[in-house]
């Protein structure tokens, strides 16, 4: 059978029609209007795995909520939006957020280039946004008083982190070596870093930066071999992290590990499950572990019948800790959830005890939430300290 | 051109001109968002046009054209940000960068035949995109670069979506009319003898070189314009926006439109960026119905949509004058 | 010394998979003049078959890699009946952009079926580590290269002794010859493809122990792989393994000792070079397979 181009071109509009019609879903509300929440992140592009983790936290939010009657009888109503971690697609995201599906607020960008996209439109448009992930230390200067009311911050970034981290790790170190993913997060990071050991003492021989979905890091294992620091501090993730421990190990290398990223976590764990004990002795300043919240991991895995999560905690802390009782304060007081109610609620509210520490934005809009240090001991994880973060 | 015609012409370009005010009425509340779209649209619609020079006119499969694309962008925007320079001379600078790093590439990479050419600009794009990824001193690498000016002309500022709007519409018109001009005529039937039989050319005294030359250059010129007016616009520019993404919707746009016509370029681009977002499928769903989509239209219906107009016409008036 | 061997090993490591990959790829050049963009989908997709088969299904390895191998088979059979038959007599332009197309939807259609989520599988051989003389290398990577030598000595024996070979490599140096002395040019033409597909399966079985399996994982390799067709002269399979190797030592030297972060670009720089002054290649134009 030959498949004439216009059959073809009506079975590809006719799954276009399928496709869209099931991202269409209007739930019916019986007290008050829905508050509709959008949460954005890369859903297509190098980046989609962070879109997948941050939906499916969004989903299970919103399962959350509504199964208790939603927000004071509220319920949530999600959409979501796709900024393929690039600003201009962020401005499209947001705009369609906005414009086309109406939220009330927004949870996003997770990706540095993607925030700095969107802080310009969400103040055109006066919308509330809570940035869940994006690192870039610019955006602190750019929030808040100093120019974007509309823009909050949960996650701190490495230059909030550094100063306190580089003193830990000066307790037992001199001599460090930087490995850094080539991104916003691990380039922010990595100068952060190197600011941070000179004021502890610390010597940073080397700083090397590897593009993610590269898999082979003999290379440079054998130029930090021959810079020979004590120890190493990696900013990556646990998907490239797993196949960087192997390589590392099968170099024999033995330096003292530092973290920044996810490699104290269950995902890291699962991935080399076959050898638990591969980076044992690794600690890693962190803002989230499963130890925090473990019904929660446990709803994951059970919902999306995954081995492990990944992504997914950072949205959900934003959710959680800061929109969640905005929305609540904002009905408390005034009776509406709308953009500007909810954004003059962010700005008042203090949530003490959260696991993640007190949520509280300053006026740049940022939040303190805890740094915790967390070991890979024996194959678990284990949290060592928890030091709060200093404005 | 007859009375018929230029009427049917006004009338479009008088509707195009007031699109601003025909949404807010149309579709009251989302007006914004469609403007914006609307921008995507006319700067992608100029940039698949200068590509459109070189893929479709001269022949020439470039995969170069992100490049030029983010060379322009990036001239524009290190100085406009760093240097301070006024918009008109970042502009001017995305699109001489741009079109001097295509006249010094060109010459090479014409020398090859036509696989080794396509595999040649396509190294030059993703040497292109490393470098920006990674000389951060330089270009900001991955951390990006931020605070890029609105445009401004004298006294004339660009800061409203109306307006973005219409500065993409006198791109993307200022772009058709350059086209037109270059495509027509002598010039446009030298470039159709060099894609269709080189040797023939050759031996009509048509140099090859010369002509492809001359619209690997200006599609790249332009290509950098449209750089430098994308990030004036979206005010932020990482090396993300120079990726392999870029060459394949320029691929679809022009391909799913109508490869060599300004008609069907101009549809496949508004097609390409207006549609999906009237659709609201899945991203990744998008993704895959655009590989397929493609597949098909190069397979089957190589002329695109305007194969398809062009037909429809042709058999509804038999005794056709022409489109 | 022993820094500059390690570099060295690991430069073979990644010599050898540019090498099975490219290899296919110069096969479906030499034999139907045919450019695959698609080609780093079918390492994608073989690993997958193979994560598949042994994680999944838990087969032991060798099991698992033929299954890979079969399935790559299999798949560029259908790969050819199904996209390639239509585009084999157009110009190159379409072959190109309908390939693109594939590599597209492919990719994406992997996003939505396996999720983006790295794969790692892990064997045995990948965790344990042999010492020589200071330089230690995981046993994997010696089998990779003494399976690629193998696979490339098992190719060369079918392109002169195997009917089917022999009459690829008659269809590269003359097609219209072939088909007046009656070899059945389709035929040939479905076996090249499911071959290029088996080698690119056999390449991802051998290789994903060592690195990891995502969508996207095939893009970076089309391209390399392409650049070492490109060098080594294209269509000419011998020219592009070497080419391969040339490109992964290339690769490793320069990423440990003068900028890991630009490593990626030598791969293109080389081509480009090439391209520019000795553009049929290092050596020279070559007739056939």
């Amino acid at each position: 059978m030959t498949v004439t181009w216009r059959t073809a071109i009506a079975i590809g509009v006719g799954l276009t029609l399928a496709a869209g019609a099931g991202g269409v879903a209007r739930a019916q509300t019986p007290s008050g209007p829905p508050i509709r929440v959008g949460f954005s992140s890369a859903m297509t592009g190098p980046s989609a795995i962070t879109g997948e983790g941050v939906k499916w936290a969004a989903q299970m939010l919103a399962d959350e909520y509504n199964g208790r009657g939603g927000i004071m009888g509220r319920k949530i109503e999600l959409s979501f939006g796709d900024n393929a971690g690039t600003p201009g697609e962020a401005v499209s995201a947001v705009r369609k957020l906005v414009d086309v599906d109406r939220v009330d607020v927004i949870i996003g960008q997770t990706h540095s280039g993607a925030c700095l996209g969107a802080l310009p439109v969400v103040k055109e448009l006066q919308v509330p946004m809570v940035i869940e992930a994006c690192s870039h230390p610019k955006i602190r200067e750019m929030i808040g008083k100093n120019g974007n009311e509309w823009a909050f911050r949960v996650n701190p970034d490495d230059v909030m982190l550094a100063n306190q981290f580089a003193r830990y790790m000066a307790q037992s170190t001199k001599t460090v070596s930087i490995f850094a993913q080539n991104d916003d997060f691990g380039r922010g990071a990595a100068t952060a870093y190197d600011a941070a050991f000179k004021k502890v003492g610390i010597k940073l021989v080397s700083t090397e930066f590897f593009d993610r979905g590269q898999a082979d890091y003999r290379p440079v294992l054998t130029r930090v071999k021959r810079a020979n620091p004590e120890a190493v501090l990696l900013i990556m993730l646990a998907s490239e992290g797993s196949v960087f421990m192997r390589q590392f190990r099968e170099l024999g290398l033995t330096q003292k590990l530092y973290a920044r990223g996810s490699m104290a976590t269950a995902e890291f764990l699962y991935q080399v499950k076959d050898t638990p004990s591969i980076a044992d002795g690794l600690v890693e300043a962190t803002y989230w572990t499963p130890a925090l919240d473990p019904a929660w991991e446990k709803q994951w895995l059970d919902r999306w019948k995954v081995p492990v999560r990944i992504h997914g905690s950072l949205a959900a802390i934003a959710f959680r800790y800061a929109v969640a009782p905005a929305i609540e304060q904002a009905i408390r007081k005034t009776g509406r959830a709308d953009r500007r109610t909810i954004r003059d609620a962010l700005e008042e509210i203090d949530v003490p005890n959260t696991p993640v520490g007190r949520i509280r934005f300053d006026d740049t809009h940022q939040a303190f939430i805890n740094m915790l240090l967390v070991e890979i001991s024996g194959g678990q994880l284990k949290v060592l300290e928890r030091i709060p973060i200093l404005p | 051109m007859t009375g018929v015609r230029a009427a049917g012409w006004a009338g479009a370009a008088v509707l195009l001109v007031a699109l601003p005010w025909l949404v807010a009425v149309a579709l009251p509340g989302q007006e914004r968002y469609v403007l914006h779209v609307a921008v995507f649209t006319t700067l992608y619609a100029a940039l698949a046009l200068s590509y459109d020079l070189v893929v479709g006119h001269v022949g020439s499969l470039s995969l170069a054209h992100p490049a030029f694309f983010g060379i322009g962008a990036y001239a524009a925007a290190l100085l406009a940000t760093g240097a301070a320079w006024p918009f008109p001379a970042a502009l001017l600078a995305g699109v001489a960068a741009a079109g001097v790093v295509a006249l010094v590439l060109g010459v090479p990479l014409f020398r090859l035949t036509e696989h080794s050419f396509a595999m040649g600009t396509l190294g030059f794009a993703l040497v292109t995109q490393i470098v920006a990824t990674n000389w951060v001193d330089f270009t900001g690498g991955p951390l990006c670069v931020t605070g890029i000016p609105k445009p401004a002309l004298g006294a004339l500022r660009i800061t409203t979506l109306p307006g973005f709007y219409w500065m993409g519409l006198v791109a993307v018109v200022a772009v058709g009319l350059l086209y037109q001009r270059l495509t027509t005529f002598r010039l446009g039937r030298a470039f159709h003898a060099v894609r269709d039989n080189e040797t023939l050319a050759s031996a009509a005294s048509i140099d090859p070189l010369r002509y492809r030359m001359l619209a690997f250059v200006i599609g790249g010129a332009v290509a950098g314009g449209i750089g430098a007016l994308y990030v004036s616009y979206v005010g932020v520019l990482c090396p993300g926006e120079l990726g392999v993404s870029l060459t394949v919707a320029l691929l679809v746009m022009v391909f799913l439109g109508g490869v060599g016509s300004l008609r069907g370029v101009i549809v496949g681009a508004v097609a390409f960026t207006a549609l999906p977002e009237v659709l609201r499928m899945a991203p990744t769903w998008r993704m895959v119905i655009y590989g397929l989509l493609l597949l098909v239209i190069v397979v089957r219906a190589p002329e695109g949509i305007e194969g398809l107009l062009r037909r429809g016409g042709a058999r509804r008036r038999p005794a056709s004058t022409g489109a | 010394m022993a820094d500059l061997v390690e570099q060295l090993v690991h430069g073979l490591t990644l010599g050898s998979l540019y090498a099975m990959v490219a290899t296919g790829l110069a096969l479906m050049f030499g034999v139907v003049r045919l450019i695959n963009f698609a080609h780093g989908e079918f390492y994608m997709l073989g690993g997958y078959a193979f994560w598949y088969g042994y994680r999944e299904l838990g087969l032991p390895y060798p099991l698992a890699a033929l299954a890979a191998v079969g399935a790559m088979g299999v798949f560029g059979l259908v790969y050819e009946r199904s996209v390639i038959r239509s585009i084999l007599t157009r110009t190159w332009h379409v072959q190109l952009i309908a390939t693109l197309a594939t590599s597209i939807t492919l990719t994406n259609l992997a996003i939505l079926v396996f999720g983006t989520q790295p794969k790692e599988v892990p064997t045995p051989l990948s965790s344990a580590v042999v010492d020589v003389g200071g330089v230690r290398l995981a046993w994997q990577r010696v089998v990779v290269l003494l399976a690629a030598v193998a696979i490339f000595a098992g190719l060369e024996w079918f392109v002169t002794r195997a009917r089917l070979g022999k009459a690829m490599r008659a269809m590269s140096q003359n097609r219209e010859a072939c088909a007046v002395v009656g070899v059945d040019v389709q035929q040939v033409a479905l076996a090249t493809f499911g071959i290029s597909a088996a080698l690119a399966g056999a390449a991802a079985a051998l290789v994903s122990p060592l690195f990891n399996i995502f969508p996207d994982v095939g893009s970076l390799l089309t391209l390399k792989a392409f650049a070492a067709v490109i060098v080594g002269g294209f269509g000419f399979v011998k020219g592009a393994i070497a080419a391969a190797f040339l490109i992964g030592v290339a690769e490793s030297l320069a990423a440990g000792y003068v900028s890991y972060a630009y490593k990626d670009a030598i791969a293109f720089m080389v081509m480009v070079v090439v391209l520019l002054v000795r553009p049929q290649g290092l050596f020279g134009r070559r007739i056939g397979i």
